[in-house]
């Protein structure tokens, strides 16, 4: 199977998944809500910002829990009653096959990104009656939400089960990364801290060039674990 | 009381119960040690109890994959079956079924707290500069396992509804981040206040940031029992109409 009927299958398999659209549009429909929530908070003047871009933005810090969970459901989903025996006999070639997953899954989570980004700001510049000055940060969201989204499947692929993917992950970009932000001064190395940084410039953190390379790194490091997991163990 | 007792067994025999477990010690532990390490922090009387909060991850968990190991389908090689018709067929009474499933996760959650609360305050006395523990800690530390009892038994309502517990576990660890939603949404309404997360804290927690509206730990507790109560009632209402 070449690589390109492996990407098509993929593709469809993701796209024939309900979980896939109800993810997608819990996200989308929760930013929204958390939009509007905080452009609320700062017409009140309770928010420490007013700028459009930066109020539009703050509830990506939420709802890139749906993308961590796409990621994890393309992965996992494949092992729910068997499917992966009849990928595996389909596509024997197991690098390629999981390759042709996280790229499968960027696909989606691509324009995805692009939208719940969008939306939200768009949302908010209507609440708040304001005009976005820059459009660099919603890039720096979209590159963030899709590699997160990659962790996602990678995290996916080697834990195999749903739950035990999604609690590690959202544990630790909910819990222990933010608590460990306050505490460690290495920890802008780490992948939340860096990726924030790609979309949210905090003092002493990194730039938005930087972080990107730091999340990429260490998305390529997790993904090529996966890989090597996949390729190594039973199925 | 043999069906609390099975639903103990099964709960203790769940691996992920036991990462739960060690999530819930670890991370305030840790956290407190960090911060204890630092030095005389703003909040001071709240060091300890703060990283408590978070550890509550550790409850959520656990009330979760109580409820969602009973409906994962085994693969089909040992018969494609799901738990809950088992459990079912040993306890018919879903109302008795449901009950001794929220027995046995609240045990679980006020075990746990108990634990993680020792090993967190243990660590935080460890450091210097910390004020020593009083007869003021006591209602506080009840705080802490009332509100990682209840937490659990929040969790595992939500996911008797939804019967997967991919959407309350996210749901729920989004909520307990260090700037919850929860408490986004006191900035809009004080109403928010009175959700169960933020009432539940202040059972333990002196002072939260930019936040004026005082509520008494006991009222605290009370608000949060009542929406547990409340979930928990409609929950077995929809365990015993539907399908399992």
């Amino acid at each position: 199977m070449t690589a390109a009927r492996a990407l098509a299958a993929e593709l469809s398999k993701l796209l024939s998944l309900p979980a896939t659209w109800l993810t997608i549009a819990g996200t989308l429909a929760a930013n929204l809500l958390l939009a509007v929530a905080f452009a609320q908070a700062a017409l009140r003047g309770t928010a420490a910002t007013r700028d459009v871009v930066d109020v539009g933005l703050a509830s990506i810090g939420y709802a890139q829990a749906g993308f961590v969970v796409l990621g994890v459901l393309a992965a996992c989903s494949e092992y729910i009653g068997g499917q992966i025996r009849t990928t595996l006999a389909a596509m024997p070639h197991r690098a390629r096959q999981l390759a042709a997953k996280h790229l499968a899954t960027a696909i989606v989570a691509l324009p995805a990104a692009a939208l719940t980004a969008f939306c939200g700001v768009a949302l908010t510049a209507l609440v708040l009656g304001d005009t976005p000055a820059t459009f660099g940060p919603i890039l720096g969201v979209t590159g963030y939400l899709l590699l997160t989204t990659l962790i996602g499947v990678a995290a996916g692929a080697l834990a195999r089960r749903t739950l035990v993917a999604v609690a590690v992950l959202l544990g630790y970009f909910f819990v222990a990364g933010p608590l460990l932000r306050d505490n460690l001064d290495l920890a802008k190395y780490l992948p939340d801290t860096a990726g924030a940084a790609m979309w949210f410039p905090a003092g002493g953190a990194l730039t938005p060039a930087q972080g990107a390379l730091v999340l990429t790194a260490w998305t390529a490091a997790l993904i090529a674990v996966a890989l090597a997991g996949h390729h190594r163990r039973d199925a | 009381m043999r069906a609390l007792a099975a639903e103990l067994a099964k709960l203790a025999s769940l691996p992920a119960a036991w990462v739960a477990a060690a999530t819930g010690v670890l991370v305030p532990s840790a956290v407190a040690a960090m911060t204890a390490r630092g030095g005389p922090v703003p909040g001071g009387e709240d060091i300890g109890y703060q990283e408590l909060a978070f550890g509550v991850l550790g409850a959520i968990v656990l009330g979760v994959v109580a409820i969602s190991s009973e409906y994962v389908t085994e693969s089909a090689e040992s018969g494609g079956g799901r738990q809950i018709t088992t459990s079912l067929t040993a306890v018919p009474s879903r109302t008795r079924f449901l009950l001794a499933k929220m027995g046995a996760v609240a045990i679980g959650g006020a075990l746990l707290a108990v634990v993680a609360a020792a090993a967190t305050m243990g660590v935080v006395q460890a450091g210097a500069q910390t004020p020593p523990l009083g007869a003021g800690d006591v209602p506080r530390l009840a705080g802490v396992v009332c509100y990682w009892a209840l937490t659990a038994l929040l969790a595992f309502g939500v996911t008797v509804l939804t019967r997967h517990g991919v959407v309350p576990l996210a749901l729920f660890i989004v909520n307990t981040s260090v700037v919850s939603v929860t408490y986004l949404l006191t900035k809009i309404t004080l109403l928010a206040n009175y959700l169960p997360d933020m009432a539940g804290v202040r059972m333990f927690i002196r002072r939260l940031p930019d936040n004026d509206v005082e509520i008494a730990p006991l009222t605290a507790g009370l608000v949060m029992a009542a929406w547990v109560a409340a979930l928990l009632v409609v929950a077995t209402v929809v365990f015993t109409r539907r399908d399992a």
